[in-house]
């Protein structure tokens, strides 16, 4: 993992980590690029943040019109929920702002000491795999590239905290692609890339939810790996009971199924963190089916580490599809 | 049935080859075709200004090998506020934010 340009920084709620190898014929340093990519994800966090009032995002949601004058960027971070949502069924869905901030996550939690997990564990409800909303309420919202607008009805609200991080590092992924190999690391949400990487793959370790411990190793080359988990934002609401940030969009309440992490393969980073997260969400049973294609790992309440899919088999050959033929990374 | 007697004139032994006819006639057979050859090769591979150029097209196949090891120990989240550093020391880690 030597001879790249390593910088890290705090972004998005989370630590943004970025690995620039040797640059190609005619691009900027790594060092030039990183400092280039920091403003890119600055850049993004100050338009799409939930909790930055006067960010694009919270204009939007406040927005009275029907059709809301939007950036590309914003655009895209609205096509890139609402395909997650299209490509889960509904079970990652956009629209849960009002229950969300319902079960406590009203303001930013970077830097705040979550409760136990364990603790919360013990007293949470019975276990039982998340359900979409039937009113699918994120149909209604529509990208019009050619006016440039959104349109959805008003007061229906919109949160990119679904796939924000892993739009980000695709982004950078396009930018640094001539680069000989890369990382970009947000938040754990991961994307690797660069011709290098394929024949000298970087090594990402999975984080075991309850221990804090290193509970896999992954040998990546190429593509992105995410995993969403209950050990960092879970809190104890007004109500005295424990809550989390992972929602059914069925309940609108904190989804409680029997797993406490999930980590996914995609070919994009938001691929892999809609999978990461509908496999949570889905329960043991459903995390196999959801995660088989491109393989992951699932957490259990009690512990233990499932590798499902490819991943339990080794050796494991994947083959890898540029970024641009990836639907949900357009 | 005919008494008579043809006589016919003897037949001459067919003269062979000597050995050094032989011999150097394979040589001088081989020179002839390695000199033709030899041209032939040389006029396909001189430049010529007519030529037309060719396109190589090079085919390159990639697949990604994606082993999984089960590895205990402590787990290092990258935690440090904004540093910078040329080599990567820290591990990647994947996991909740």
């Amino acid at each position: 993992m030597s001879g790249e340009h390593d910088i890290t920084f705090d972004a998005m709620g989370s630590h943004v980590r970025l690995l620039i190898g040797e640059p190609g014929p005619g691009l900027r340093s790594a060092a030039l690029a990183a400092e280039r990519a920091r403003e890119t994800i600055l850049a993004f966090d100050a338009a799409l943040s939930r909790f930055k009032p006067d960010s694009e995002l919270c204009a939007l949601n406040e927005d009275p019109r029907e059709a809301v004058p939007a950036s590309p960027l914003l655009r895209r971070a609205v096509r890139a929920g609402l395909q997650a949502a299209e490509r889960t069924g509904g079970l990652v869905d956009p629209t849960l702002v009002g229950e969300i901030e319902a079960a406590g996550y009203v303001g930013s939690r970077a830097g705040v000491q979550g409760a136990s997990l364990g603790s919360a564990l013990a007293e949470a409800p019975p276990r039982r795999p998340a359900q979409p909303d039937p009113r699918e309420r994120w149909r209604r919202f529509l990208v019009d590239e050619e006016a440039g607008e959104i349109r959805r009805p008003p007061g229906l609200r919109f949160d990119t905290g679904g796939t924000g991080k892993g739009l980000a590092a695709d982004l950078l992924a396009e930018d640094l692609r001539g680069y000989s190999r890369f990382v970009v690391d947000c938040g754990g949400d991961i994307r690797i890339g660069g011709a290098d990487a394929l024949v000298n793959p970087f090594e990402v370790y999975v984080e075991h939810p309850l221990s804090g411990e290193r509970a896999f190793v992954l040998r990546l080359g190429h593509g992105g790996v995410a995993t969403s988990g209950l050990n960092v934002r879970v809190w104890r609401g007004e109500d005295g009971r424990f809550a989390h940030h992972l929602i059914d969009p069925a309940r609108g309440e904190p989804a409680w199924t029997g797993l406490v992490g999930a980590t996914a393969l995609g070919d994009t980073t938001v691929e892999a963190e809609t999978l990461s997260k509908a496999a949570l969400l889905s329960g043991p049973e459903g995390a196999r089916e959801v995660l088989a294609p491109l393989g992951g790992l699932i957490v259990h309440d009690g512990g233990r580490v499932e590798p499902v899919g490819s991943l339990s088999l080794r050796p494991r050959v994947r083959w890898p599809q540029p970024a641009e033929e990836s639907g949900l990374a357009a | 049935m005919t008494d008579a007697t043809r006589t016919e004139p003897a037949r001459r032994p067919a003269r062979r080859p000597g050995p050094g006819l032989v011999l150097w006639g394979s040589v001088a057979l081989f020179a002839l075709l390695f000199a033709l050859v030899a041209y032939r090769v040389g006029v396909s591979t001189a430049p010529s200004a007519a030529a037309r150029p060719s396109l190589v097209r090079k085919v390159v196949k990639r697949r990604v090998v994606t082993t999984i090891v089960p590895t205990p120990g402590r787990s290092s989240v990258s935690a440090s506020p904004a540093s910078t550093s040329e080599s990567g020391a820290e591990p990647i880690v994947t996991g909740a934010s």
